[in-house]
């Protein structure tokens, strides 16, 4: 492709969707911490079917995708068949949980800061190290005990990935593609009707553009890296937007510069902070936060060091597993998805009642 | 005149909902909770607050850095 390496037109790709993503993240107000927040503080679930929306866009176009033969879904680390569902559910606990306390997922964190939030550049440094740590530092002794402990081998049990149409047809007999086609279809439409038959989503304009974006944002990733990073020689990792590894190998990227090259997650990373710092400054929402108490403070330190240690455990993030993984309808996104959502709901209630026990009987009680 | 007063000065969200929330139960129907934040999401936030909760939003101003709504207990 002309003069350009092959990493340099995917970074240049990366850095677009960034863009496009920081820039309506902060315009729309999308937040998946938010999303749980608003319904269960207030009732209010517009902006839980807004990430619901992106889920269902990110499936349509994404399995189009694979289905025209433009991208090989199955090379994505989501639908390996090392299914890891312990480290799903608790990394995906963790992840949602420390959202809650620091304020924001992966990408929020990058939209925040953006937006001129120093507590968010601490999440972010921290995240990022405690990710590193997780992937390759002292943590991952932890994390490959942990999964070598509860790993399953799909493979060894006669499959070829875990996408849940493909596993659902193996049992019912039906062929891979059909029952991958199936799957998605009822998924996509169920989200759909989910999401719009809200009339109060319906008449929100806002949460539907903010869906609609963000969602074509991880089928535009998938795009980049599959088809403008398709290399005959020296193609780059099939990926598209994810916030906690990411974050970590930017760190790294800033760090040890002239020795890196840069990836799709990196650029993605920058472009979030650069959209978000755009939009907040057009529209004169820029505005420089910092700590100020003590309690604070501690809430954002461990909020960041549960979604870093979680979120590599979980394989991703709210969008990572909750919005790029969902979209490869692979069953450890659904698992991860379903385990951050539950992480989530249970930090709001320790928000409220003030400890954990508090939390657990409240969750209990369902209050 | 409002009758409670919640300083929100610092906190992001949740934080200034929840505490709005439960700040809001201390208030007698029809009276009001004034509420100062400081996080930019904060002014969404609590038009979506009290549209949710069936509550009034009388109010809802800048002055530089810090955001100041007042909301009437309705329900």
């Amino acid at each position: 492709m002309g003069g350009l390496a092959t990493t340099t037109i995917v970074g240049l790709g990366g850095l677009i969707i960034g863009l496009v993503f920081g820039a309506t993240a902060q315009r729309t107000n999308f937040c998946t911490m938010g999303a749980i927040t608003d319904l269960v503080l207030m009732g209010d679930g517009r902006r839980l079917r807004a990430w619901v929306l992106a889920i269902a866009v990110a499936i349509i176009g994404t399995q189009a995708l694979h289905a025209s033969g433009a991208i090989d879904i199955n090379q994505s680390i989501y639908l390996t068949t090392n299914f890891g569902w312990f480290g799903a559910i608790l990394g995906g606990a963790m992840f949602g949980f420390g959202m809650t306390l620091a304020g924001g997922c992966g990408s929020k964190t990058l939209v925040r800061l953006g937006a001129g939030n120093l507590k968010s550049l601490v999440v972010a440094i921290i995240l990022g190290i405690v990710a590193y740590m997780t992937l390759r530092g002292l943590l991952a002794l932890i994390r490959v005990q942990i999964e070598s402990a509860t790993n399953i081998d799909l493979k060894a049990r006669g499959l070829g990935n875990q996408n849940i149409g493909e596993m659902a047809g193996g049992v019912l007999g039906l062929p891979a593609g059909a029952a991958r086609t199936a799957a998605a279809v009822a998924v996509a439409a169920a989200f759909l009707v989910f999401c719009f038959k809200d009339t109060a989503f319906r008449r929100s304009p806002m949460n539907i553009v903010a869906g609609l974006i963000i969602g074509l944002a991880a089928v535009g990733g998938w795009a980049v890296t599959g088809i403008l990073g398709a290399d005959d020689f020296n193609p780059v990792p099939l990926a598209s937007v994810t916030f906690v590894s990411p974050v970590a190998e930017s760190l790294q990227y800033l760090m040890t510069f002239t020795g890196s090259t840069v990836n799709f997650g990196i650029a993605a990373v920058g472009g979030v902070i650069i959209g978000s710092f755009l939009m907040a400054v057009g529209t004169g929402t820029f505005q420089v936060e910092n700590f100020t108490d003590r309690g604070d403070m501690l809430r954002h330190f461990s909020g960041a060091t549960l979604m870093g240690a979680g979120g590599v455990l979980a394989l991703g993030c709210t969008i990572g597993q909750g919005i790029t993984g969902m979209s490869t309808l692979a069953l450890g996104s659904v698992i991860a998805w379903l385990s951050i959502i539950a992480g989530g709901y249970l930090g709001v209630k320790y928000l409220e009642e003030g400890s954990l026990s508090g939390a657990v009987r409240a969750v209990l009680a369902r209050g | 005149m409002t009758e409670h007063l919640l300083d929100a000065k610092g906190l992001n969200c949740p934080l200034p909902i929840l505490k709005a929330k439960k700040a809001l139960k201390d208030v007698r129907v029809g009276g009001t909770l004034e509420v100062h934040a400081t996080d930019p999401g904060s002014v969404a936030d609590f038009v979506a607050f009290c549209r949710a909760t069936g509550n009034e939003l009388v109010e809802s101003t800048q002055n530089t850095d810090v955001y100041r709504f007042v909301i009437k207990r309705l329900a």
